[in-house]
């Protein structure tokens, strides 16, 4: 059985890779799995200086979910250059590190080096986190900007280019037509939801940054929406991003569309629940006949009688 | 061997119960284990609770109630639990000398299983206990057999001095080293007011408990820490307790 999955040139072993910011620089999940097994570990987004990240709370428990307000806290380039990407690189992992510079400048040079270090054959350009001021969402709500940074970041990079779309927008599709006219070779849907948490008892915001981006099972169904629409509209892969809590979940997605899957917060609730969703995709495929993951790729867009 | 809850909490104080969990490895002082609170997705992500004791294959742990999980948490029935642990930095367990331990509330409990550590490395243990009112207080005997010297203070008097247990411990003075577990506050007066080193448990928010979501990090002189990998025992002069106690 195959379960190999092609993004632009890349290949991934299998379609099941853990999302930039769940994951670390994959030191951590190796004491629970062995991280070669993924299709992909998308690292944490990455400036060309460390940045601390957001004071004060950082991150709550919703209804079936999490609010997180951690503002990139990352290493920077050279420190990942020099410390994490050769563990990765060692354990046998794939990696594609996750790009979230402040300015179009900053994700151009980004880009530019990482795509171009050995060892790494895709970057994704992260356009949508809620929790930095400068830059960040901006990059991925208005159109404009969005394609303008995209088509730099495009000449620069030398190998797969994944956008990391934001959720935040009237229509998800919009961006993700953008991106595959700027030449990206996937789209990855969707990083977290706006959302906030007023603490009652100082009547204040609980986050210093206000609002907070909302990830786990309760944005689920509205990922598979920006998944199914965005595979109606894009012909680039789509890695589906919201939520997975196990087999069915990721099975959800590949079937509104995803080539792909990332598995981000049940991370942090089971560091081994990556791996299990590989198995259980392959027992799935197995006890249907189903030979390839073409054959189930978006095919919850397919009418019965056709 | 998977971890296993083997009887039903136990009420030892008001809002406080003891689960006794066979199936993890033996902890260090100051560790914690990381639970899953149903199978469900609400409540979604593991709570932390130290350690309190660990004796011939069962880990203790001491929960209190706080919330919609450890609420659930406390009707638990025998079987098995998830449980992920023990994970994270302890104390450092002096081998020599005199130390101070002074507890909170149910920030008590990883003091136990560390005086334990002490009397049996033959280090004397003077223990502040430290709680709201007389009926916050469990297993103060326990306390009593590991302990050289024991203070209970109480917020309102009901039971001991009345007054704080940072108070206490820094009049108390004269250890080699101060062992704290507690709220913010009160480990913070203890770090600020020692003259000794202190090692301080911290309490905060987790996301995840095994370093991956960086959400419970804390400012310290030395740059950034994650209370769950790095800690939860970190030195208590270096943390900048401003952060913590706005």
């Amino acid at each position: 059985m195959d379960i190999s999955v092609k993004i632009g040139k890349l290949t991934l072993k299998n379609p099941v890779t853990v999302a930039s910011g769940t994951a670390g620089y994959g030191e951590e999940l190796s004491a629970y799995i062995d991280i070669s097994r993924l299709g992909a570990v998308f690292t944490k987004g990455l400036s060309i200086k460390p940045r601390e990240g957001n004071r004060g709370n950082r991150i709550i428990e919703t209804p079936s979910g999490v609010l997180n307000s951690i503002g990139l806290e990352n290493v920077g380039l050279d420190e990942f250059l020099k410390f994490k990407l050769p563990f990765l690189l060692k354990s046998g992992a794939t990696v594609i590190p996750n790009i979230a510079g402040h300015s179009e400048e900053e994700n151009e040079e980004l880009c530019d080096v990482l795509s171009h270090t050995a060892g790494i054959d895709a970057v994704e350009l992260n356009v949508s986190c809620p929790n930095v001021k400068q830059g960040g969402m901006a990059f991925g709500t208005d159109i404009t900007i969005f394609t303008r940074l995209l088509e730099k970041a495009r000449k620069k990079t030398g190998g797969c280019l994944i956008v990391k779309l934001s959720p935040n927008v009237t229509d998800i599709t919009e961006f993700a037509a953008a991106a595959e006219l700027c030449g990206a070779d996937a789209v990855s849907a969707v990083n977290t939801f706006l959302g906030m948490k007023i603490d009652i008892k100082t009547r204040r915001p609980h986050f210093e940054n206000k609002v907070a981006g909302l990830s786990g099972p309760a944005i689920k169904p509205l990922a598979v929406r920006a998944v199914y629409q965005i595979y109606e509209k894009v012909n680039i892969p789509v890695i589906g991003i919201g939520g997975i809590s196990g087999t069915e979940d990721a099975l959800e997605f590949i079937m509104a569309g995803a080539s792909a899957v990332s598995i981000g917060t049940m991370n942090m609730v089971d560091p081994k629940i990556s791996v299990d969703i590989i198995d259980g995709i392959r027992e799935y495929m197995d006890s249907k006949k189903i030979g390839g993951l073409a054959e189930i790729k978006g095919i919850a867009h397919i009418r019965s009688g056709e | 061997m998977k971890p296993v809850l083997v009887e039903k909490p136990i009420e030892i104080a008001r809002d406080h119960y003891l689960l006794r969990i066979t199936g993890l490895p033996e902890p260090s002082a100051g560790q914690f284990v990381n639970i899953k609170i149903g199978k469900g997705t609400d409540p979604l992500l593991r709570r932390p609770f130290s350690v309190f004791n660990y004796s011939e294959g069962t880990t203790e742990i001491v929960i209190k109630i706080a919330g919609k999980g450890t609420s659930l948490l406390k009707v638990s029935e025998p079987g098995e639990i998830d449980a992920i642990g023990p994970l994270g930095m302890g104390f450092s367990v002096l081998k020599t000398g005199s130390a101070l331990l002074a507890g909170g509330g149910v920030g008590n409990a990883p003091l136990y299983y560390l005086a334990k550590k002490l009397k049996e490395s033959g280090t004397g243990v003077k223990f502040v206990y430290g709680a709201r009112s007389s009926e916050y207080i469990y297993l103060l005997e326990e306390f009593k057999k590991v302990s050289d010297d024991l203070t209970v203070t109480t917020d309102d008097g009901s039971s001991g001095k009345k007054g704080l247990a940072a108070e206490e411990a820094l009049a108390a003075g004269g250890a080699d080293i101060i062992y704290t577990c507690g709220p913010a506050g009160m480990m913070r007066a203890i770090s600020d007011g020692s003259s000794a080193p202190v090692e301080a448990s911290m309490e905060n928010y987790f996301g995840c408990g095994i370093g991956i979501c960086s959400g419970c990090t804390i400012r310290t002189v030395g740059g950034l820490k994650r209370a769950c990998v790095d800690g939860p025992v970190m030195e208590g002069k270096k943390i900048i307790w401003e952060e913590l106690c706005r």
